[in-house]
């Protein structure tokens, strides 16, 4: 057993003075003994293919970077990152500040804003996807919360909760909640999303790049609000969306940027679903923010959602 | 490599590329194979026809194939990608005390980990390629597009980088590289940790998600990796013994009792670990997290938690390597089966329990009180079509590569290698370790009976 003192490595002196091991002599001696010249072949060899090596990483390595390059000249992605321009030339997306309240004091649970949403959005019907719904929430008088949603709310709801285990127990409060993406200004799904298919525009609604996404459902595991779905495949059905890829609510933004109110706000018979501009302050929704201190649903996932409430949602909360 | 007529030239080789020339030669070697061979490799390749269908089926996107929905939208896929990636990188934890560091009771790992990780990566990428909707976009987009924000573009970034690093790992050692070999070997062996960190923190940063929030996810992960990196080591090296397949006397002295050191090591970390995430669980105030682990041990995921992740997973191994009477190859073969299977339980009832208890309506879809997973059967067939494809393409590469590992030779001496000049000679090792010790006495349980340091000198300057 030897050592040899390697780059710092202990030696025990014990091992290297044993007599038994011929090898420390050995190996400097062998080295000495081949003439350089008769190296050199070996050596042209290994350099040889340590630079075809070192080339072929090289070349890996520029093809890559210049490939990042050239997409920030070429516009690859260059239509996809400014979603906005070609609706509405005028529109000016950084001086809008959105906001959506929901009184869900005024909900009735009636579900046309669901039947909308769909229409509008070309939702798929089946299986239930929905990128708003209404949820009702019941608690009976022995204090127990139920939530239903029988297929998002989109028939409106029977007398009774649907939920299991609430059938036949008297109710002591009850009130619609009608729910749809956030818009969350710390959004957890801007963030996990591997290849930035779901971005911010610069009024802050948050959309998915159809052409981007992978389907990889991470944005879906990530959302607490539970906001998105992937597109189900609909056999037969003409639809515009691209199966596979995530989707949810966009507060419409094809009809926001051109004036128009969200499809569901537009629908909403009693004016549960209140929509505008805040930084307008004669809006009504700057009145409302003014006025009736809307909050946040669950403000403790700490993702700032641009989605307030009024009423019973609150006080549950 | 020169090409002439109906033939190839490849490495002194001659290769028949003709129709009929292929035909006949692969019909002459499968008539040269024994016949256990034949059925091992038939039966595979029926598991592999029923693999294609179902990935056939998953291609177009939005088809309900799986069973996945809003409220569990990661299934068993997932669960897949999970598993061959981290058994990915536990093979190279579990041999980089060989090839890193060159403790020479490690070494028999060399070249069955690195094609066997190869092969396990590759299968975790075809997983996770057929589970995307669109593959082809993440490889453009992650690329042209950086998203350092997300722990899947970094975890995309650290397995990319993984497989390049094992390709040249691979290919240095068949081609007599020493010192690419050794760099090779370094750099696996951290990324081997740092991808399946990443990996644990897709999980660990969903805060959505309280069962898998957190720094422990990663830890679990890694630690997991460890153990069914050494497991699938340990049915391999079985195999190698038991079919007297290349350098199989340092199967059976040397790489199944270390085998055992291992299993016994990842075993009791797991072990550490997975009480420590029911104890915290349970005791969880985040909302949602202690539901979560009570579904865990007593709700719909009980039994597969206790039965085969628990008993079958841990505690069963945990005895085979103690008992005297199955520290032997067979022994250790079971150990690291049950173990693999307790490894799959564990990533599966991990990734069930983060999003069994939902805390919110799920694009208008309420799940109370639990939200329900099946998998269907095209899940469950691209899984076993995962695991025959390995088995497959390692048994060819059993089969045609040259396994040996005595002409893999350490290029580098790091400065945490002690290196010493005796010519390496298997027979050496072997009654290095009988005159410490009988091989089957080499446990997790007692003090290595062999000193490590003493053997642990392999490096051929």
């Amino acid at each position: 057993m030897n050592e040899q003192p390697d780059g710092g490595a202990p030696t025990a002196p014990a091992d290297a003075t044993d007599p038994a091991d011929p090898a420390p002599a050995e190996t400097p001696d062998r080295a000495s003994l081949v003439p350089l010249d008769e190296l050199a072949p070996a050596i042209s060899v290994v350099s040889k293919s340590r630079r075809a090596f070192l080339g072929f990483g090289l070349a890996v390595t520029g093809g890559l970077i210049g490939a990042a390059v050239l997409a920030r000249f070429v516009p690859v992605f260059a239509e996809e990152l400014d979603p906005a321009s070609p609706i509405v030339p005028t529109y000016d997306p950084a001086s809008k500040q959105w906001t959506f309240v929901v009184d869900t004091a005024t909900c009735i649970g009636c579900g046309l804003c669901v039947v909308a949403c769909k229409d509008e959005n070309d939702v798929v019907e089946e299986p239930v996807c929905t990128r708003t719904w209404v949820e009702r929430h019941t608690t009976t008088t022995d204090g127990t919360l139920y939530v239903d949603s029988p297929d998002g709310g989109i028939d409106g709801f029977p007398a009774e909760s649907t939920a299991p285990g609430a059938a036949g127990k008297p109710v002591a409060a009850s009130h619609f909640q009608p729910r749809l993406c956030m818009q969350c200004a710390d959004s957890p799904c801007t963030s996990v999303c591997p290849v930035g298919a779901t971005y911010h525009t610069d009024d802050g609604v948050i959309l998915v790049d159809t052409r981007r996404c992978i389907g990889c459902g991470y944005c879906i595991v990530a959302c607490p609000y539970g906001a998105r779905y992937l597109v189900p495949a609909e056999p037969g059905a003409e639809s515009e969306t691209t199966p596979g890829i995530a989707d949810k609510c966009t507060w419409c933004y094809h009809r926001i940027n051109q004036g128009q109110l969200p499809a569901c706000v537009e629908i909403c018979p009693v004016g549960a679903r209140k929509f505008g501009d805040a930084a307008d302050e004669t809006s009504e929704i700057a009145q409302v923010l003014r006025e009736q201190n809307p909050q946040m649903l669950h403000p403790e996932f700490g993702t700032k959602p641009r989605v307030l409430y009024l009423g019973p949602s609150i006080e549950e909360a | 490599m020169t090409a002439s007529g109906h033939t190839l030239n490849l490495g002194g080789r001659t290769v028949p590329i003709g129709p009929r020339a292929a035909g006949a030669a692969i019909a002459r070697e499968v008539r040269s194979m024994p016949i256990g061979l034949r059925l091992w490799i038939g039966g595979l390749l029926a598991v592999l026809a029923v693999a294609s269908v179902a990935a056939l089926l998953s291609l177009p996107p939005g088809w309900e194939v799986f069973g996945t929905s809003p409220s569990f939208e990661w299934g068993l896929m997932i669960v897949a990608y999970v598993f061959f990636a981290i058994m990915t990188s536990g093979l190279c934890l579990a041999s980089s005390l060989g090839t890193v560091f060159g403790i020479e009771r490690f070494r028999p790992f060399e070249k069955r980990h690195a094609i066997l990780a190869v092969l396990s990566l590759s299968t975790a990428f075809l997983i996770i390629a057929l589970d995307l909707h669109f593959p082809v976009r993440m490889v453009f987009g992650a690329v042209l597009v950086p998203s350092p924000t997300s722990p899947m573009w970094w975890m995309g970034v650290f397995y990319g980088a993984y497989l390049v690093v094992l390709l040249v790992e691979v290919w240095s050692m068949f081609s007599d590289h020493p010192r690419i070999h050794q760099w090779a070997c370094t750099l696996a062996a951290c990324v081997a940790i740092l991808a399946p960190f990443t990996l644990g923190a897709v999980f660990g940063v969903i805060s959505a998600k309280p069962f898998w929030f957190g720094i422990f996810t990663p830890i679990m992960m890694v630690a997991s990796a460890f153990l069914a990196g050494t497991a699938l080591l340990g049915i391999v090296f079985y195999a190698v013994h038991r079919l007297r397949l290349a350098d199989h006397e340092r199967s059976a002295s040397i790489a199944l009792p270390s085998v055992r050191l291992l299993l016994a090591v990842g075993l009791l970390i797991v072990g550490a670990l997975v009480i420590r995430q029911v104890v915290a669980g349970l005791n969880g105030t985040v909302p949602g997290h202690r539901e979560a682990t009570i579904a865990l041990v007593s709700g719909p995921l009980a039994l597969q938690f206790w039965g085969v992740r628990v008993i079958a997973g841990l505690v069963a191994p945990a005895l085979l390597l103690l008992m005297p009477m199955t520290r032997n190859p067979a022994g250790t073969l079971a150990a690291s089966i049950l173990v693999l299977v307790g490894i799959f339980a564990d990533r599966y009832s991990f990734v069930m329990a983060g999003q069994i208890f939902p805390t919110t309506t799920a694009a208008g879809t309420v799940s109370y009180p639990y939200a329900s997973y099946e998998p269907t059967l095209v899940e469950i067939s691209l899984f076993v079509g995962g695991l025959a494809l390995l088995a497959l393409a390692y048994t060819l590469a059993e089969r045609y590569l040259d396994m040996g590992e005595t002409d893999v030779h350490v290029g580098i001496n790091w400065p945490w290698v002690r290196r010493h000049d005796a010519t390496h000679d298997p027979a050496h090792d072997h009654d290095i370790l009988a005159a410490g010790s009988p091989a089957p006495d080499i446990t997790g349980t007692s003090p290595a009976p062999v000193d490590v340091a003493a053997i642990g000198l392999g490096a051929q300057s």
